[in-house]
């Protein structure tokens, strides 16, 4: 957020990422591996939109809420209506930002716990209404089905596993390169002064509503672009992909790395994102290991894993500060 | 008149404790508002500044009601106030908080700061060279990219003057500017004082420096437990037989 800096310097670590994105196929084709690095660069999208909108202090309980609109939208539009994948994967995400307008503004009148509480509850109304209303379209507990791949494009099939990487990473890096670049712009900076001190920034001129709804929108519009993509890549849609598990599994990713910049989400999700699969054995325990990982985070390092070097060297500096002292006091143990 | 308070209250609970109060506050002046702890000098700010609402009453700013709005609206027709207890976006360096605070005057849409459009990046150049320059002016050129939460006290008061200065706001609300600050530090306050009045900047101010406030200021109001007690150059007050009441009759002598 140093703005002195030049544009080049945070656009140097999203081409690191592309390129690392672009090396892996030179690596391996192995179907496996690319379905993990596929899923590491969507949870990425999500967890990097997720801690736009953690940067201006709020923590969205409904942000997977939005990726579920964006892909059952996608999934009823192609398969009800015959619309192109490439036409839904840009309605898809306004479908979601335009219904974050509205939410956002109701939610956003709280803040702390209250705005924590009520965009849970928000969620939940979302996961129960795909559950249980209009299962003849959304497909009930049994799930929405038979969702094809996307189709071609410029000539090029979508049908391999390869593709579908490329075609997320595609997206993964695009989103990645938006918001490092917000991050470091003007907007950027009043974005983290709210999460300081908000009323300071209100009487300074920041309208903190305004930008808090604008980054609830945008970030529910990548999250909707996620799940577009999410519904053609898997090709069925369950409620619960969108209900508190991976919510709370999309907040662990996010605050293990460290929500003081974007990499902390990068380095948190591809960690955890290859920690789930190693668990895959665990089922519906690997959210109580997670959960373990969260709180010794909190306790250990409360920036995040990014921000473990810094931590532990102020945290070395002070106790070599008080070193000394300690040992003037001479307690007997 | 710039700023017009009309019958404002603002009530606690059981506690009035800003009771129908009118005042005003005269374009280009140094205006200070005095009173004992707790005579609701603190709440007035909040009140005209939009950070409570009032329980009753108006405020005008250049002829326009500007009670009900937001803070930011607020300053962005024009008034900018400092905290008493001194507020800082802690985590950034002073050319930062400074950048924050020029926010109306400079800030490029969300549109621009995505694409880093060469306008973008000339805009955002220009912002930076007036925030050096309003910090080399108030003496904080030195520590322009210190972090805001490592200034000493003096420093940190100077921030914070300086960011209400870089909103461009016309009334400057400033809470106890000189709280904790030595006698040199408070001469070069005053003095920023003096050389905002010659460029057109109103200042509302509470000080508890009775010597500084009677020497800077061209108009005092005083306060005690909400209600507006004297009124007057600094001379009329100083020997104003209420005012010494209030004064003797408080805690805290002097304050
Ligand atoms: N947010 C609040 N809630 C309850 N009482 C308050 C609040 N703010 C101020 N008060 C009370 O209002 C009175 C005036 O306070 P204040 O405006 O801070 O006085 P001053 O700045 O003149 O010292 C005090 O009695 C104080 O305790
Ligand atoms: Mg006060």
């Amino acid at each position: 957020m140093e703005l002195s800096r030049s544009a080049g310097v945070p656009s140097a670590g999203v081409a690191l990422i592309a390129l690392a994105a672009a090396a892996l196929p030179l690596v391996t084709r192995d179907s496996y591996y690319l379905d993990v690095a596929t899923t590491i660069l969507m949870n990425l999208t999500l967890t990097m939109s997720f801690r736009l909108q953690v940067s201006t202090g709020q923590i969205n309980m409904a942000h997977i809420s939005f990726m579920g609109i964006g892909a059952y939208a996608s999934a009823l539009l192609v398969t009800r209506v015959g619309l192109s994948f490439w036409a839904t994967l840009w309605i898809g995400p306004l479908v979601a930002a335009a219904l974050a307008v509205p939410i956002g503004s109701v939610a956003l009148r709280v803040s702390g716990p209250y705005y924590f509480l009520i965009t849970f509850a928000f969620s939940e109304v979302v996961r129960l209404f795909f559950n249980n209303f209009f299962e003849g379209l959304f497909g009930g507990p049994s799930g929405l089905v038979g969702i094809p791949k996307p189709d071609r494009l410029l000539g090029l099939a979508f049908d391999g596993k390869l593709e579908l990487y490329g075609l997320m990473a595609v997206l993964c890096v695009g989103v990645a390169l938006a918001l490092v670049r917000l991050d470091h712009s003007r907007f950027g900076l009043t974005a983290g002064a709210i999460r300081q001190a908000d009323l300071l920034a209100e009487t300074l001129g920041v309208n903190v509503f305004r930008y808090k709804l604008t980054t609830f929108v945008l970030g529910s519009f990548i999250a909707g672009l996620a799940g577009v993509f999410f519904a053609h890549f898997r090709r069925v849609l369950h409620s619960s992909d969108f209900g508190l598990e991976p919510m709370v599994l999309l907040v662990v990713f996010t605050v293990i790395g460290g929500t003081g910049s974007v990499w902390g989400p990068v380095v948190g999700t591809i960690l955890m994102t290859i920690a789930s699969e190693l668990l895959r054995e665990l089922h519906h325990y690997e959210i109580l290991v997670f959960g373990a990982v969260l709180i010794l985070t909190m306790l250990f390092a409360p920036e995040g894993l990014v921000a473990l070097p810094g931590t532990a060297r102020r945290l070395l500096r002070r106790l070599r500060g008080r070193a000394p002292a300690a040992a003037g006091v001479g307690l007997a143990p | 008149m710039l700023l017009e308070l009309r019958g404002v209250s603002r009530r606690f609970g059981g506690l009035l404790a800003v009771a129908d109060l009118s005042m005003t506050v005269a374009g280009g002046a140094i205006h200070g508002l005095i009173g004992p702890n707790g005579a609701g000098k603190s709440t007035v700010f909040n009140l005209i500044t939009g950070v409570i609402p009032l329980t009753a009453g108006e405020v005008f700013f250049k002829g326009e009601r500007t009670s009900g709005l937001r803070p930011s609206e607020i300053c962005r027709r024009g008034i900018a106030r400092t905290f008493q207890a001194t507020t800082l976006f802690r985590e950034y360096t002073v050319l930062q908080n400074v950048l924050v605070a020029a926010h109306l005057v400079t800030t490029p849409g969300l549109a621009s700061a995505l694409f880093w459009s060469r306008p973008y990046r000339e805009r955002e150049r220009r912002a930076r060279d007036r925030g050096r320059t309003l910090l080399e002016a108030l003496g904080l050129g030195p520590v322009a990219s210190q972090v805001a939460d490592t200034l000493p006290h003096r420093d940190q008061k100077a921030l914070a003057l300086t960011m209400v200065l870089a909103t461009g706001a016309e009334l400057v609300i400033l809470d106890e500017p000189m709280a904790g600050l030595a006698a040199q530090e408070k001469a070069e306050t005053t003095s920023v004082l003096r050389r905002l009045r010659e460029q057109g900047v109103t200042v509302l101010l509470v000080e508890h420096d009775m010597k500084a406030v009677m020497g800077v200021c061209d108009t005092v109001t005083v306060l005690d437990h909400g209600v507006r007690i004297a009124e007057g150059t600094p001379r009329e007050i100083q020997t104003n037989p209420a005012v010494i009441e209030a004064y003797l009759g408080a805690d805290e002598p002097g304050a």
